[in-house]
């Protein structure tokens, strides 16, 4: 994990640590919590740097763009001098460049990440209904990977070197292999279309099922317009989405799992345990799985990118309505702005996830916030 | 001479196999790599006969037998073994040189994040201070946007083509390469053998090439094998998208995101392209897998 001592902490930061310090704990106690909180603001700080380089990228990505922004909005035919000066004042493009970035920066600190020059409604309000989408298919990937790939990876490992781990193992290098697109394509072709398991495409089934976003996930939305069958249906049309996106991830958490619990299971508190004659179920289920998942849990955070970029080539697939799909769709349509606002939307939930990950996985296991 | 020669009688044990030889039996003893290694061999021998192995050119169109069924399905002929895609070209021709197109981007890419990664690690840890933090502080930003992501913002820059796919693909894998040698030189830089290198003078840049990064090639080495099929994967996602080699180029990608309203009649043309993917990608991930095993046994893979 990374240490940031090049950032000093805050005065915030330092009445919080007084705080602390004051406080009834006992001293070892204190010296942890104090440890904690400057592990917590160090890894919030370092994403600053971060978010700056972010904002500039995106800012100088789009200026670098070839065509003109106002020759989008407006067709390249007739257009008066005068019309061209109003829009260019419009879109700030009349200004300095410095200003054009702190007036870019100024927007985004205000919640403004700009407006689609194809629907002109504002990016965050596009991004916000079309996110859910995302959320829940990754969500659901995720909790695939996690369903079957832990236990897999454990089994693996207890029967180290049978038949089922060599299997296993040739199968999660194949699954880490896979172009997911190709792998949505056959899976359409043949449980889709061939055997008629599943939808091919979309949510919900629009002609029988209509209810209200009020989440924005299908699943819940159907449970809550109480609508016999709808949540059914929604499930229906996710499982063979989220089951392509979760093919890497799970054979990684296969992999991880596996090679984790063949650590853990050679340690002193196994044997430990088993001298100590407990059941094969009680040692290995929650003596040595509960410790060979720690890393685990850390590759699944790492995964969050993996599923936001997998997420994209699952959704053009499926033409599911998220995030992913939406940045392609702008990119066709050259709505900049979009792509500009959304790549910076995307690009901060991973951030922060990533911080919120690292600050649970220093709660979990000290070693890393005292490293 | 007449020393040894008394010597001669006495048990010599054998010397001990190189480096190179101790390595190859290290790799010899797992079969997957092995396995992957011949098939890796085998698609870089398509790659490059590409232009003698393939019956027809893969940018003729046979306007006759447009979508031409493959051989062993009915109506299919030999004339095109694999049959042809919508515009009548031949599969088998475009498959073989597609093999050519992902294996140049994959070690273009690897190539040049390789050296770059190198040359970055090695400068973040010789001049430390503000060049360390600002080449890390880069490329965690790298690493904190999803990179398909990232890739779509610089093509959208860029515009799409073969030139800028291997340019995008670089940028976005360039920070392993750099985090790895960074990571490793650091801890190289604490041993004694550096200590006794900088007693006797050993000036930088010598000290740098020379003395550490030999000793930090076994990462590296298998970072880049690996880097080559998650390079020629990011590639394909790329084509695919449309954001990727264009038309008429023939990459696997592209092929595939041409056949796609092709699932109900030609399931042969959607198949054909991925499995090419897959197969060139498991092969080189195993020999990737070997060469850790090998070069290094305490290294895992996440």
């Amino acid at each position: 994990m990374r240490e940031g001592e090049g950032f000093k902490v805050k005065p915030s930061a330092r009445t919080l640590l007084a705080a602390a310090k004051r406080s009834d704990f006992s001293p070892s106690k204190r010296v942890e919590i104090c440890n904690m909180i400057k592990y917590f603001i160090n890894r919030v700080l370092l994403t600053l740097p971060t978010f700056v380089a972010l904002m500039f990228v995106t800012f100088a990505a789009i200026r670098l763009v070839p065509g003109d922004p106002v020759e989008v909005r407006t067709g390249e035919h007739g257009i008066t001098p005068e019309r061209l000066a109003f829009f260019r004042h419009e879109l700030g493009l009349d200004q300095p460049v410095w200003k054009q970035f702190f007036d870019y920066v100024w927007a985004l600190l205000h919640g403004d990440f700009g407006t689609s020059v194809v629907t002109s409604s504002p990016v965050v309000k596009e991004f916000l209904t079309l996110f859910p989408a995302t959320l829940e298919l990754s969500f659901f990937a995720m909790l695939i990977a996690i369903a079957i790939g832990v236990p897999a990876g454990a089994v693996a490992a207890v029967k180290r070197g049978s038949l089922y781990d060599q299997a296993l193992m040739g199968i999660s290098l194949v699954g880490y292999s896979m172009p997911i697109f190709w792998w949505g394509l056959l899976l359409i072709m043949f449980i889709a279309e061939g055997l008629h398991l599943t939808p091919v495409s979309g949510r919900v089934d629009l002609i029988k099922y209509f209810y209200e976003p009020v989440t924005g996930f299908m699943t819940i939305d159907a449970l809550l317009s109480d609508q016999k069958g709808a949540f059914w249906d929604a499930v229906h049309h996710l499982i063979l989405p989220s089951f392509v996106l979760g093919t890497v991830p799970l054979a990684v958490v296969a992999r991880m799992t596996r090679s984790s619990m063949l650590e853990v299971l050679s340690e002193d508190y196994v044997r430990t345990a088993r001298a100590k004659g407990l059941s094969d179920f009680r040692v290995i289920g929650i003596h040595a799985l509960r410790n060979a998942l720690i890393p685990v849990v850390t590759v699944i955070g790492l995964q969050v990118g993996t599923l936001l970029a997998g997420a994209v080539l699952t959704e053009t697939i499926f033409s599911w309505p998220g995030v992913g799909h939406w940045l392609i769709e702008s990119l066709a349509r050259r709505d900049y702005p979009a792509l500009q606002g959304g790549i910076m939307l995307i690009s901060m939930v991973v951030i922060v996830v990533n911080v919120i990950i690292d600050v649970l996985y220093g709660v979990i296991n000290p070693r890393i916030r005292h490293g | 001479m007449d020393n040894t020669a008394a010597l001669a009688p006495a048990p010599i044990a054998p010397a001990p196999p190189g480096p190179l030889a101790s390595f190859w039996y290290a790799f010899r003893e797992n079969r997957g790599a092995t396995i992957g290694l011949y098939l890796v061999a085998t698609i870089i021998i398509i790659a490059l006969m590409a232009d003698i192995l393939a019956p027809y050119s893969p940018f003729e169109q046979y306007r006759d037998a447009v979508l031409a069924p493959p051989v062993w399905s009915t109506g299919g002929s030999w004339r095109f073994i694999l049959g042809t895609d919508d515009l009548g070209r031949d599969m088998v021709a475009r498959l073989l040189y597609g093999a050519r197109v992902s294996l140049l981007i994959g070690l273009a890419v690897m190539g040049i994040s390789m050296v770059v990664g190198i040359l970055l690690g090695l400068a973040s840890v010789s001049a430390g201070g503000i060049v360390d933090v600002v080449i890390t502080r880069v490329m965690d930003l790298i690493m904190a946007v999803p990179s398909l992501v990232l890739e779509i913002l610089i093509v959208a820059m860029l515009g799409p083509s073969l030139t800028n796919t291997i340019i995008v693909i670089t940028i976005v894998y360039m920070p392993r390469y750099v985090r790895l040698v960074r990571a490793s030189a650091m801890a190289e830089m604490s041993k004694d053998y550096v200590t006794a290198a900088r007693v006797i003078g050993v000036k930088k840049l010598r000290l740098m090439f020379v003395t550490i990064l030999p000793n930090c090639l076994a990462p590296l080495i298998v970072q880049a094998a690996l880097g080559v099929s998650d390079a020629i994967l990011e590639a394909a996602a790329l084509g695919f998208l449309g954001l990727g080699a264009q038309a008429p180029i023939p990459e696997w990608g592209s092929m595939l995101a041409d056949a796609r309203n092709l699932i109900r009649s030609n399931p042969g043309v959607v198949t054909m392209p991925g499995l090419c993917i897959l197969v060139t990608v498991v092969a080189i991930n195993l020999t990737g897998d070997g060469l850790r095993d090998a070069l290094d046994p305490k290294m895992r893979r996440s």
